[in-house]
């Protein structure tokens, strides 16, 4: 229902010109949840934030970027060439594609109760009248699992808790009825209990609903846990893409490999962690060649630091960009 | 709300109560009072000699010899239970009769210099914040210095200069002759509003200056906020958005100085009512305080903090009616 190619994103700044996203391309199944795994300053925020065209005055698409979005009346959207301001962007925004934030306290507005801003979603994209809306709002964050949503309705965000905001903010999302829902590391500022109740949500909800979504998080665990397919970004570009288990189990980049073994385990509890060596280079000092050979353990001189891999597949339905696995699959990769 | 409100208001009673003290103390600094005053005008330079018993039955004439918390408490409570503000001694007749109109104009002309202040630089600095970087927003920028290096009786002088040339406006003064001393009509009341331009531009001219840079730097914080981008998200269409979400949080420092403003306009008024032949409050304090009149000095001062109090109130009433966690006490 949304396929993304060769998504590349400029910004204009005082410095000059950086592109922190760099010809990423990935797509959506209808139902079904695409991981965006990465470190932060990887672009997995702006990509998404391109495909609802929330990118900041100074940021630019490029040329060769397509994003198609496939609407719930059959017509496909061609996002890259909305007009901003037009009523289709303002339909899509909300409508049919929702977000969620990692902040859910920043993400409210603090001088209008949760009910205000829920309504006015429903409002937007649905034709309903206020009391009408007002219901609706309410069942919502009932679904959402809220309790006395009826007075809940009424309350500002900053009288509820971190976990029941998050949780609104979901209903928030959902309430215009989105068929693709963004979820930009929607657990990352929760409690681990709390953060596995709102995953639990989320995937119930997907299931009641039957939409997409895509999920955003620098933490494999949760994505192991609800994407059925996951895209691992490393600085502006998709180094690995294929299905969750497959990948988590039997990582091809040395990337995802590296991030794997960071992630902590009861049963290793006794071992040092093993982080990926090294920072995230800056956006402005990209690396040539692989970007991620800086901090790469199986580095080849030569080729790493000097050509920048293609997308190659070494299983089915697997696509992975580095110079390891493009002489097993040199006949795809000639270019 | 009601509660709030109530607060504030009982907040604001305490307050001119002691204001009023306060100014009462003010009125009795200056040394002498308006019986030695009196004496001396009526008597100099006729010969007869004025002795102490003389002042003394003057004093007692006027009712200046009662002690001075009596006098507090007859003064306040006139003022609070028949609105009687005392005698004007130099005029021979009441504080009121003497203030009056001035001070209606003077509220007329604060009133009308908040509202043009507001009513520019509140959607200018919306507009600037928006178009943040564009040639439209330097030169704003360039017309805000502008507007706070140029002192004010200069652009009075030229403003009055431009408008007498291209309009015929008269020079100086609140009406025209043909209205100066006409019963108050509707001409008369178009006639005050042809004139009362040209002050209200003169006195907002720096504060729309200024304005305008706070109103376009809160602006532009809060368009940054995520609260914006997820009600972007969410559709709501660009113009509603703008005024429903950041600027409804960005006027706060504005409307939380609204009282700051009005002392401004206060302190500014008596250069340009000066300049421009304005008849106002500043320039009659200053002739009661030569003239030790006290009550007539005393009820200017009263009611010039009045203002500021109750336009204080006012913008504690606002603030709390954006920003509904002010009242919740979160």
């Amino acid at each position: 229902m949304l396929s993304v190619e060769n998504l590349s994103i400029s910004f204009h700044t005082d410095e000059g010109r950086i592109t922190p996203v760099q010809g990423v391309s990935f797509s959506v199944e209808a139902g079904k949840t695409l991981g965006l795994v990465g470190e932060s300053g990887s672009g997995k925020s702006i990509s998404t934030k391109a495909l609802m065209r929330l990118l900041p005055g100074n940021a630019s698409l490029s040329p060769e970027t397509r994003i198609a979005y496939r609407a719930r009346d059959g017509k496909t959207v061609e996002i890259h060439k909305i007009k901003p301001g037009s009523s289709s962007l303002r339909h899509l925004r909300g409508g049919e594609i929702g977000m969620i934030f990692q902040e859910p306290m920043a993400s409210f507005s603090p001088v209008y109760t949760v009910g205000n801003q829920m309504m006015e979603a429903i409002r937007l994209h649905r034709n309903c009248g206020k009391r009408e809306a007002r219901e609706l709002a309410v069942e919502m964050l009932d679904k959402v699992g809220i309790s006395n949503p009826a007075d809940r309705v009424d309350q500002y965000p900053h009288e509820m808790s971190g976990g029941m905001r998050q949780r609104a903010m979901i209903a928030l999302a959902l309430s215009a009825g989105p068929a693709l829902l963004i979820a930009d590391e929607p657990t990352t500022a929760l409690d681990v209990t709390i953060q596995a109740q709102v995953l639990d949500l989320m995937r119930g909800l997907q299931r009641d609903l039957g939409m997409a979504m895509i999920f955003i998080t620098h933490d494999l665990g949760v994505i192991a846990q609800i994407a059925h397919e996951v895209a691992v970004m490393y600085l502006g570009t998709i180094v690995e893409r294929g299905e969750t288990r497959d990948v988590i189990r039997n990582p091809k980049h040395p990337y995802t490999q590296g991030l794997l073994k960071a992630i902590p385990s009861l049963e290793t509890l006794h071992d040092r962690l093993s982080p990926v060596p090294g920072d995230i280079p800056s956006p402005t000092e990209r690396p040539s060649g692989c970007p991620f050979h800086t901090r790469c353990p199986d580095f080849i001189n030569g080729i790493c630091d000097v050509n920048t891999p293609v997308e190659t597949s070494p299983l089915p339905g697997r696509s992975v960009r580095c110079w390891l696995h493009n002489g097993a699959d040199s006949g795809r990769s000639a270019a | 709300m009601l509660r709030f409100t109530l607060e504030r208001l009982a907040g604001m009673v305490v307050t001119m109560a002691l204001v009023s003290v306060m100014v009462f103390i003010i009125m009795e600094i200056p040394p002498g009072d308006y019986a030695d005053r009196y004496a001396f005008r009526k008597f100099s330079g006729t010969g007869v000699s004025v002795t102490e018993a003389d002042v003394a039955a003057i004093r007692s004439d006027l009712g200046l010899d009662k002690p001075m918390v009596l006098r507090y408490f007859d003064w306040i409570g006139g003022i609070v239970l028949r609105g009687d503000f005392g005698q004007a001694f130099a005029f021979e007749t009441s504080v009121v009769k003497v203030i009056g109109d001035k001070a209606w104009l003077t509220l007329g002309i604060l009133l009308t210099t908040l509202l043009l202040t507001y009513a520019i630089s509140v959607p200018v600095g919306i507009y600037a914040a928006v178009k943040r970087g564009s040639a439209v927003d330097y030169g704003l920028t360039i017309f805000s210095y502008l507007g706070l290096a140029l002192p004010n009786f200069l652009l009075a002088l030229i403003l009055l200069y431009f408008a007498n040339k291209w309009f015929g406006a008269d020079i100086g003064g609140l009406f025209s002759t043909r209205y100066q001393d006409a019963p108050w009509s509707l001409g008369k009341f178009w006639d005050l509003v042809k004139h009362l331009w040209l002050p209200a531009v003169v006195l907002a001219w720096s504060a729309v200056a200024y304005q305008i840079q706070t109103m376009r730097a809160t602006m532009s914080d809060e368009l940054n906020r995520l609260s914006v981008t997820a009600a972007r998200a969410r559709g709501v269409p660009e113009g509603k958005l703008l005024l429903k979400y950041p600027a409804r949080l960005a006027i706060n420092p504005i409307v939380s100085t609204i009282g700051f403003d009005v002392n401004r306009i206060f302190s500014e008024l008596p250069i340009v009512a000066a300049v421009l032949g304005l008849t106002e409050l500043g320039e009659l304090l200053l002739k009661a305080y030569l003239d030790l009149d006290m009550y007539v000095a005393g009820a200017i001062l009263l009611l010039l903090t009045f203002i500021i109090v109750f336009m204080n109130f006012v913008s504690d009433l606002l603030l709390a009616w954006l920003d509904p966690r002010i009242k919740l006490g979160a």
